[in-house]
């Protein structure tokens, strides 16, 4: 059953004067529950100039030379060429990929382990969800991640842990070459907003298809493989999208847990990061909000690849 | 909850251009160039904490009652969001009238216009108590930019109390170089069964490796705004720095962690340290927190390199927008707030010793202990003949986080010294733009 969304409920014939029986015409005066309604969303309005503008300035900001305190100079597509030859633009990037594709699918597949966990039917399920949601609200705070720079610190709590066992455990958060790694496990541990979406997707499965399942001798596995990966792959689909964008745009995790410096060493240099220092510590204003647009682009173009690659792999139940 | 491919493409649409639609939305205090009663109020910005805000507002206080009819309306916060927040305001077209600024932020805007030059309004802020080298530190050719909030250095504190302990002679802070630091640290260190380490410091920071450049007889910047440091002189820097370390004088790899905080969380507090590197207008703190039995020596190698390497610093000077409204109101609380005493007596040493030597020497009396030795030291050095230093060239931001980047590198034996220095002059070179 569908409603025609064009159509309003309120749209009724007019009373006064309008022929009766000829072809229904829109008054002319909005009614004034329509009013009502854009007077609600003004303060939304208001709040979007705030957002629309810098938008389209920013995008200006990107083709010129500008350096906070003159005004910006148009080189054109010098930015752009700029960033080709920029190494640690690319340590920039390559830091912001492998944090990516690390740390999304695991966090992916943590917060659907978890899920079907929970979807057994636990008692006290509101509990647990809460418990488990916790980090992805506490993950991305400046105080969380201190404490576990703490944790993971050369005398933290890893360490001593290790070192009951005679591991002589490395500086986790100033090792190069552990930094990153210590940021992707605690992105991981915030799986608590996919979770809960996967945990409704989860519902949403009718029990029938299972039993049916299970009186034809389907294993676990092959119930997994058949029935919920498919009827949940929306959500997958849904989740994956979500978790590409907000971890392209990682920024206080990295900030945080060098100081502002992307360090050691460059291994924690976000590309978001990168661009921060550009704009505000080296007013390169103008290369930041380059960057800033070719962060779209690689979004944009991640996420259109995600849709074509989505024909293959998501099934629509309707 | 029923997702349909509709609502999913809408959906991801949306989260989609929120992405590129993020918006910078920190909240900023506007100028306050409104006047209450026909009298100007001047918009004044620093950084810093509460203690530092309660004696500047005291200092302030005294200035109002000396000139009625100015209101001064002060913001500050902490360093980094400041940094943010004054590019923010000069961008918007409103500066404030005084500032703190930074010396590795002063040439982004001195060469840009935007501070005033101090050097035509002589007759205004008096300068004739500041020594030369003072005078310097925010030269630009013939023009300068800023005036010291107030003057320090760095100088090597060492904690008596773990001399005593491990029954270690500190050496001689005047004449000591950097191979009796060597050999001090591994004594500490071995008489503690490295439990204590005798020494530790970031080679990355620059007032550090600054000292030993000059020493070499290099300038780090030149008075051209070039990198004088040269190859030989970074290699040997960090050979020394993991010469120490591999003789288990100096911490480990990884030791030292980002945590910032003050004096309280440092290696010296915990006594995980004997001895480090301090800025000398924290020495109260430092002692304070690590026991009030800390020694403030010099640098080492002051007397046995080719020339002396400490020089009069300040944790920041004042600047004026060259944009101020209210220049002349501007100029008259900047030279209280270098020549009056009663300016400095209100602030203490919070941001340093009195950059005015008549003031400094007048204050010193009522400072605390501490604060006094830290002055003495530092009244000491102007009286020196230093090699005079030059400003921070701009992109001196992109060179610190180069160094600091390097300097892990070598920490953990991912790039020899060589290489390391290499890769620093190259990055250093592009960031000054040649």
């Amino acid at each position: 059953m569908s409603r025609p969304i064009d159509t309003p409920v309120l749209d009724r014939p007019a009373a006064n004067g309008a022929p009766a029986g000829g072809p229904r015409r829109r008054r002319p005066a909005r009614p004034p529950q329509d009013r009502a309604g854009y007077l609600f969303l003004l303060p939304w309005f208001i709040g979007m100039l705030f957002t629309v503008i810098p938008f389209f300035a920013s995008l200006y900001l990107a083709f010129t030379d500008y350096n906070l305190l003159n005004p910006p100079t148009w080189i054109g597509l010098d930015n752009f060429a700029e960033m080709l030859r920029d190494p640690l633009l690319h340590q920039s990037l390559k830091v912001t990929f492998i944090y990516t594709f690390v740390s999304v699918p695991l966090s992916l597949a943590a917060a659907l382990g978890v899920a079907m966990l929970l979807n057994r039917g636990v008692r006290g399920l509101p509990v647990y969800r809460a418990v488990f949601y916790l980090p992805s609200l506490l993950g991305g705070s400046v105080a969380i991640v201190l404490l576990w720079r703490y944790i993971f610190g050369l005398d933290g709590i890893v360490n001593a842990f290790l070192g009951w066992f005679g591991i002589d455990g490395p500086g986790w958060t100033t090792d190069p070459d552990y930094a990153l790694t210590t940021l992707i496990v605690l992105h991981i541990w915030t799986f608590g907003s996919p979770m809960v979406i996967f945990l409704a997707g989860l519902r949403q499965i009718p029990g029938m298809y299972y039993e049916a399942a299970a009186i034809d001798g389907a294993s676990r596995w092959r119930q997994f493989r058949s029935i919920t990966l498919p009827l949940l792959s929306p959500i997958i689909f849904f989740n994956l999208i979500q978790s590409l964008i907000s971890s392209f745009q990682t920024f206080t995790q990295g900030f945080v847990m060098s100081g502002g410096t992307g360090g050691p060493a460059g291994s924690t240099l976000f590309y978001n990061l990168y661009l921060y220092q550009q704009g505000f510590s080296q007013f390169h204003m103008g290369y930041a909000s380059a960057m800033a647009w070719m962060l779209l682009v690689i979004i944009a173009a991640f996420t259109a690849i995600n849709f074509l690659a989505a024909k293959y792999w998501v099934f629509y139940d309707n | 909850m029923v997702l349909s491919r509709r609502n999913l493409v809408k959906l991801a649409a949306l989260t989609g251009l929120g992405a590129g639609l993020t918006a910078c939305g920190r909240g900023f205090g506007g100028g306050g160039d409104g006047s209450e009663g026909g009298g100007v109020q001047l918009n004044m910005v620093w950084w810093g904490d509460a203690s530092r805000a309660q004696k500047t507002q005291a200092a302030l206080d005294i200035f109002q009652k000396k000139n009625p009819g100015v209101t001064v309306k002060t913001e500050y916060q902490d360093s980094g969001p400041y940094k943010d927040k004054l590019a923010t305001r000069f961008a918007a077209g409103d500066p404030p009238d005084l500032m703190m600024m930074r010396m590795d932020s002063l040439r982004e805007y001195a060469d840009r216009g935007a501070l005033l030059d101090l050097n035509r309004h002589t007759g205004a802020v008096g300068v004739s108590g500041l020594s030369e080298s003072v005078k310097s530190l925010a030269a630009v050719g013939d023009k300068n930019y800023g005036i010291a909030s107030g003057l320090n250095t760095i100088g090597f504190v060492v904690n008596r109390t773990l001399t005593e302990k491990y029954g270690v002679k500190i050496p001689d802070g005047n004449t000591w170089g950097w191979k009796d630091l060597a050999t001090f640290a591994r004594e500490i260190s071995e008489a503690s069964g490295k439990k204590v380490y005798g020494t530790g410091f970031e080679p990355a920071t620059l007032a550090n490796i600054i000292v030993y450049t000059r020493q070499r007889g290099e300038d780090f910047y030149t008075s051209d705004g070039r990198l004088g440091i040269s190859e030989a002189t970074i290699v040997a820097w960090f050979e020394m720095v993991e010469a120490m370390r591999k003789e288990g004088g100096f911490p480990p790899a990884g030791f030292f962690e980002n945590i910032g905080g003050g004096a309280e969380q440092s290696y010296l507090a915990k006594g995980t340290l004997a001895s480090q590197i301090i800025p000398t207008n924290n020495f109260l703190s430092y002692n304070a927190a690590a026991g009030g039995n800390l020694a403030l020596l010099r640098m080492p190698g002051e007397t046995t390199e080719k020339r002396r390497g400490q020089s009069i610093d300040t944790p920041a000077l004042w600047s004026i927008a060259a944009q101020s409204k209210h220049q002349a109101e501007a100029l008259k609380l900047l030279d209280f707030l270098i020549n009056d005493p009663d300016a400095s007596k209100a602030t203490g040493t919070t941001r340093g010793v009195p950059a005015n030597a008549e003031v400094a020497a007048e204050v010193k009396p009522s400072l605390p202990h501490d604060d006094q030795v830290a002055t003495d030291y530092l009244i000491a050095l102007q009286k020196e003949d230093l090699p005079r230093a030059y400003t921070y060239p701009p992109g001196s931001s992109a060179i610190a986080s180069s160094l600091e980047s390097i300097a892990t590198e070598v920490e953990f034996g991912r790039q020899t010294p060589q290489q390391a220095a290499r890769a620093f002059l190259d990055a250093g070179r592009k960031a000054l733009g040649g």
